[in-house]
């Protein structure tokens, strides 16, 4: 028994020491950050709580989390409806064009962020104004150059790129969903509405929970996407907390700042994301 | 008992080859340098010349890393700095880099290229009167022209010798408009910060007497050139290919400019090289450049000089300290060096003696004698204090342009939040 136990412990210690060196020290590294004024290359003095307090009327932080949860609000319903969707149809039947389709689905979730967003832009400002000069409707030209443009070409993007991945949770929740219960329901005259709400939606419903909290903080993290595809602008509207943090920490150069910006946004994702896994896993059902 | 020599030869595999990874080959009297490139235009070019360096000194190594154009490369310098990875040679922006860096910064007051450059280049990376940057070219912006669409439209540019005389030249433009093929007449990039910086730096610059160090120790930024600064930003706005605010550099200069959809630009000679790759006439044969007028309705001046330093790290052992001197002193003062300044970098010289004839486009020239003549802003927007120009400035300024805000709000916030970063 004790030589089991320092096996154990001896296969575990690579991972954990990993762990510990990039995330657990750097992390307490971070908290010990935010109460100096770091510049990113000494500390000089420990400011206590002043940089939380500063934040806490930084309108312009302010702004960018209002925008962030409003993003993340709208883009994790958009995901969610449309991943959902597209595993429903793809679920309908299984042959060789459905797993096509899946494929093709998935892959805007295989292009890094960056690169999705240059090519968004490409056809937002771009691809855009040809469909403008060819149907003459006004919407098409002038986006992202805009706040609410700007929004909603982040929020397409996102949903773009995140929507395959969630099919595929809801595909694999979707195909465990047992056949004997979709028999009995037909064989009651449930229709494939009351098939689907009344059998599949709460027997898939550990995949809102995976799939909400997924969503729901990689709309909270997403940087890359908004760097590229708006960089921010117009006039910094659409800038979400990661890059306000960022700009603080790398533009500015107050990376003591920027750490306490950073924690208070942990603590929000975390709390968010926390509350909503404890009232999905309240919906679950067992079998 | 197997078990247990199993798992702990399973340590030692894992912990050579962390071992390994840490350790570096360097042998003989071989010397590495790394230098930390921000200018991606000449990236190539840079590159080419380490390896003649190399063929002619087989001793030296040098390891180039580029970063810039849609990166963030002040951070990435950062970032090395941060992480114990510091080059030996890098690129500094200015004071605030200057002072930033300072503790790692040699004095190159003794290097050949110190002595060589143009008098007063050396002060954008001096404090208390020791230089920490050699200075990398001279780089010059202001209304980058078209004289082609001047000319069809009956503008005699030397006629333009005034603010007046622009305005007029550009209500011509817009009239012929239709005639010329022009999208509209000004292609100024509202989208990205860096333009908009440099755009105020003509203001700046005349409000701070033209001195950088007058510049970087300013406590205020009071506007004192406000009401040009509103004349030009309007008639700027107005005649601009909209919307404005999403009109990005490579449009602005690769499509419209080039494609003389539209005939000003704000921009710099650092446009030519690209203008050359797109089309080999229009930087000798169309492109000029046009002044501000800014203290007086007919004194008109570019912005002119060293926009980056080369500085040396002093923190890394002697033998690469004294070769990365010589790099950069052979790259400005041997005759190799100095023939691909100017005609593979296609730069502007800082240094004296060189034949400044070898230029291929008259912009080039024109920047050159302004520099020479004093008649020559400074890059004042390099001596704002660190992000004031990317998240206040820029932002400010574009609700301005869209209409959100007025001038005077414009200028308050501005100023207010220059204050409190400086």
């Amino acid at each position: 028994m004790q030589f089991k136990k320092l096996t154990y412990w001896m296969f575990l210690a690579p991972t954990l020491l990993a762990i510990l060196f990039v995330i657990i020290i750097p992390f307490i590294q971070g908290i010990n950050y935010s109460f100096t004024d770091y510049n990113g290359f000494q500390i000089n003095e420990y400011v206590g709580l002043d940089n939380y307090i500063r934040l806490l009327q930084d309108g312009k932080f302010l702004d960018s989390m209002i925008f962030t949860a409003l993003f993340s609000v709208v883009s994790v319903i958009g995901i969610n409806a449309i991943g959902l969707g597209l595993a429903l149809i793809v679920t309908q039947r299984a042959n060789k064009i459905s797993t096509v389709f899946r494929t093709i689905y998935f892959m805007p979730n295989l292009i890094g962020g960056i690169i999705l967003g240059f090519i968004w832009q490409f056809i937002f400002l771009k691809a855009f104004e040809g469909l403008g000069d060819l149907t003459g409707i006004e919407g098409f030209y002038g986006w992202l150059a805009d706040t609410k443009t700007g929004f909603w070409g982040l929020v397409i993007l996102f949903v773009w790129q995140m929507s395959g991945y969630i099919m595929v949770i809801y595909i694999s929740f979707l195909n465990n969903v047992p056949d004997e219960l979709l028999e009995a329901s037909r064989i009651d005259g449930a229709n494939s509405w009351q098939r689907f709400i009344h059998i599949k939606f709460p027997l898939i419903a550990p995949a809102f929970t995976i799939s909400l909290f997924l969503t729901l903080s990689n709309a909270f993290k997403v940087y890359d996407q908004n760097m590229a595809l708006t960089g921010g602008g117009p006039f910094s509207s659409t800038e979400m907390a990661t890059m306000n943090i960022y700009n603080s920490a790398f533009k500015l150069n107050e990376m003591g700042y920027a750490q306490a910006k950073a924690v208070v946004f942990l603590i929000i994702i975390a709390t968010i994301s926390l509350i909503q896994i404890y009232f999905t896993r309240k919906r679950e059902v067992d079998l | 008992m197997k078990k247990l020599l199993l798992s702990s030869l399973f340590i030692v595999m894992l912990l050579s080859v962390v071992a390994c990874g840490g350790s570096e080959g360097t042998s003989g009297d071989q010397v590495d340098l790394s230098i930390f490139n921000i200018k991606v235009e000449t990236k190539d070019q840079l590159e080419n010349l380490i390896e003649k360096y190399e063929e002619e000194f087989p001793d030296v190594n040098i390891e180039l890393t580029t970063v810039g154009g849609g990166q963030d490369a002040p951070a990435a310098l950062q970032a090395k700095f941060a992480s114990n990875d510091e080059p030996n040679i890098f690129l500094l922006g200015g004071l605030s880099d200057a002072e930033k860096y300072q503790d790692y910064l040699i004095d190159v007051s003794e290097m050949e290229s110190a002595k060589t450059a143009i008098d007063g280049t050396l002060e954008g990376a001096m404090i208390d009167d020791v230089p920490y940057g050699i200075p990398l070219n001279i780089e010059g912006f202001g209304w980058m022209i078209n004289k082609d669409i001047f000319e069809q439209a009956g503008i005699d540019l030397a006629s333009i010798d005034s603010y007046q005389a622009f305005v007029e030249a550009v209500d011509t433009l817009e009239s012929n408009k239709e005639e010329l093929g022009l999208e509209a007449v000004f292609g100024f990039s509202g989208r990205e910060d860096w333009v908009v910086g440099q755009y105020s730096a003509h203001f700046s610059s005349a409000e701070f007497d033209h001195s950088v160090v007058g510049a970087y120790e300013s406590p205020e930024l009071t506007y004192e050139f406000g009401d040009r600064f509103k004349e030009y930003t309007d008639i700027m706005n107005t005649h601009n290919v909209q919307p404005i605010l999403s009109l990005d550099y490579s449009t602005s200069v690769e499509e419209l400019f080039v494609g003389e959809k539209v005939a000003i630009i704000h921009q710099g000679n650092w446009i030519i090289p690209t203008l050359d790759s797109i089309d080999q006439d229009f930087a000798s044969e169309k492109l000029g450049i046009l002044p501000f007028f800014i203290e007086s309705d007919t004194d008109g001046k570019i912005v002119a000089g060293p926009s980056w330093f080369w500085g040396i790290n002093g923190q890394k052992d002697e033998a690469q300290v004294e070769q990365a001197k010589h790099f950069i002193d052979w790259m400005y003062t041997s005759d190799y060096g100095k023939d691909k300044i100017m005609t593979d970098f296609k730069y502007i010289p800082s240094h004296e003696g060189y034949d400044v004839d070898k230029l291929t486009d008259t912009v080039s020239k024109d920047i050159y004698q302004m520099l020479l003549d004093g008649q020559n802003g400074i890059w004042a927007n390099n001596q704002y204090p660190d992000g004031f120009f990317s998240t206040v400035l820029f932002p400010e300024l574009q609700k301005y342009l869209n209409g959100d805000q007025s001038w005077e709000e414009f200028t308050t916030t501005t100023s207010d939040q220059y204050k409190e970063m400086r």
